[in-house]
């Protein structure tokens, strides 16, 4: 895992910033909109499989895609897709798609008219191709339904499956999973896995590291626009982990716990909390303490009214994460 | 819901398949069918009802019908009722689009974006041909002088295109379409036109009236001709150079777009 971004340039071999086999580099790139920087000085690339791309709100996830798509053009440092400018030359967009976050869909079409033109705007056979991305994403059914009456999950299928009538060999996603019910997820979550396992380089932003860790073997964590952490899911699960944790237990009897839990591993310190009437608990092994913290109420007869983790917001872990 | 399929396959880049529609006129059908919705065509409609009621003032007003439609078309019609109706076409076609942001589906495509622009250009015009130059003509048979209806129909068709041209063009330079085409059109056609003869040479509202003044074949008011600027079939080419350079023009800057979301 690394926190630092690679100089310009220079691309270690085993820098979990950089894939292999990289079809999307990002050399260098920094986007700012008037003052406000969007993306700092980011090097990563990304290459065949499912990569997903991980950060709180307004850490540069969507600048980035956009940024990628040739949507967005860069202030400094460059984006190439497999080896080309996506903002020169436009025969990138026919190898590459976008699902954006945005609601936004046109007007007046059904589903089918509108899979049906992003087809024609890439010379794609229309006789089959579109009714077999809408089968995929579930909405073939209601293809003739227009897109603008749909909710936000039948939306954003609808986006997906203009991506794919193309067959990109580079998709996008930017949350491609909100609206989306349980059963859909899991569909979406398959159908981008197979996308990935068929060599495809499938990029999907979130701000959810548990959806993100269901989706991609590989992770790239945005904050503040710069890299924060690259890796496989499970290292940066295990560097969120291993971070300080605070965490408030309310119970039956406050001073008998916090005299047990002081002497646990792994417990930095207990504080008694006054206004919320508990006690924090500092700890480096939050899990740990999940399994050990019913034990020891159970051994004092204490009766444990609400374990509520203080900082257990995406955002707290990614600042511990870039601290 | 289906199982998982894979991906549908493509046709090789460079290699349409016969079951396309060419690009261009999947642009084109795009525009008509998406970019005017209904509130825009009522808009469209309004600015007809009130062209043909330009007519009826003219009936109305002036003892002479001819010379007094002359003075409405002039005045009313071109410098009015065309540019409001071509704005709100114009903006719809592509300005609208690229704030509501749907129009990166459009632009992230292999297709050139010539085509991108006279696509969306073509879309407008023609929404503009069944709608205000009609209005234009009906104007003219309603103000009683049928003789003023096919200059008027030539020169609201050639002005019009030429409006929409250049809303797309505004379209492709700034997100505010709208106040940047009313600029144009109230600032620097109507107000520097009215002074500078070579800003006028380059408008659609000054062109139109030229054209009709040129291609009618009764005496109009001294003060609707103006010196240095052609009349009639020289205005007509003159308006078309003015669409092709602001297509142009539209190209170019296509290729610089920075599109954010909707929210941007």
């Amino acid at each position: 895992m690394t926190t630092a971004p690679t100089p310009r340039g220079e691309l270690a071999p085993d820098d979990p910033a950089f894939a292999p086999e990289a079809t999307v580099r990002v050399d260098d790139v920094s986007v700012w909109y008037g003052q406000k920087v969007a993306l700092s000085e980011l090097s990563c690339s990304f290459g065949p499989g499912v990569t997903g791309l991980l950060g709180p709100n307004g850490a540069g996830k969507t600048t980035l895609m956009r940024s990628m798509t040739g949507l967005v053009p860069v202030n400094q440092g460059s984006i190439l897709v497999e080896g080309r400018n996506p903002r020169r030359d436009r025969r990138v967009h026919g190898r590459m798609a976008l699902v954006p976050e945005d609601e936004a869909v046109p007007s007046g079409l059904t589903a089918r008219q509108f899979v049906r033109y992003i087809a024609d705007l890439h010379r794609v056979d229309t006789r089959e191709a579109p009714d077999a991305a809408l089968s995929t994403v579930g909405l073939l059914d209601v293809a003739d339904r227009r897109v603008d009456g749909f909710s936000k999950g039948m939306r954003q299928r609808t986006k997906i499956a203009a991506a794919l009538v193309i067959g990109p060999q580079v998709l996008v996603l930017d949350e491609p999973l909100n609206g989306a019910d349980p059963v859909q997820r899991l569909h979406l979550i398959d159908l981008f896995k197979q996308l990935g396992r068929q060599g495809r380089t499938v990029i999907v932003s979130s701000h959810v590291l548990s959806e993100v860790e269901r989706l991609a073997e590989r992770v790239i964590v945005l904050i503040h626009g710069r890299l924060a952490a690259a890796g496989g899911h499970r290292a940066i699960r295990d560097a969120m982990d291993d971070r300080p944790r605070h965490v408030l237990v309310r119970s039956t009897g406050s001073r008998q716990l916090a005299s047990a839990l002081v002497v646990l591993e792994g417990v930095a310190g207990v504080t008694v909390d006054g206004p919320r009437d508990g006690l924090v608990v500092q700890t480096l092994h939050a899990r740990q303490l999940a399994v050990e913290l019913p034990r020891v109420a159970r051994d004092r007869d204490v009766r444990l009214l609400e374990v509520r983790a203080l900082d257990d917001s995406l955002e707290s872990l990614f600042r511990e994460l870039v601290r | 819901m289906s199982a998982p399929v894979d991906a549908p396959a493509r046709a090789p880049l460079g290699r349409p398949s016969s079951r396309t529609r060419p690009p261009l006129l999947a642009i084109f059908l795009y525009t008509l069918r998406s970019c005017i919705p209904p509130r825009r065509w009522a808009a469209v409609i309004a600015a007809c009802a009130g062209t043909v009621l330009f007519g009826l003032l003219a009936r109305a007003t002036f003892r002479n019908e001819a010379s007094g439609f002359a003075n409405v078309a002039s005045e009313g019609i071109f410098g009015l009722m065309m540019p409001i109706a071509t704005l709100i076409i114009g903006d719809a076609v592509l300005g609208a689009e690229v704030r509501a942001g749907t129009f990166h589906f459009s632009w992230r495509s292999p297709v050139s974006t010539w085509q991108l622009v006279v696509g969306r250009w073509l879309g407008g015009s023609l929404v503009a041909l069944v709608t205000i130059v009609p209005a234009t003509a009906l104007s003219a048979l309603v103000a009683g002088v049928p003789d003023a209806a096919g200059p008027a129909l030539a020169a609201s068709a050639v002005g019009s295109v030429a409006y929409v041209a250049i809303f797309v063009a505004i379209g492709c330079i700034s997100r505010r379409t709208a106040v940047w085409a009313l600029a144009f059109v109230f600032l620097i056609e109507r107000l520097l036109g009215t002074a500078l003869t070579g800003i006028a040479q380059l408008s659609p509202t000054w062109e139109s009236r030229a054209i009709f003044v040129g291609l009618v074949d009764f005496d109009v008011p001294d003060r609707l001709i103006r010196e240095g600027i052609p009349q009639g079939t020289g205005a007509i080419v003159r308006l078309l150079v003015v669409s092709v350079v602001a297509l142009v023009v539209a190209t170019w800057r296509m290729g610089h777009l920075r599109l954010g979301g909707a929210s941007d």
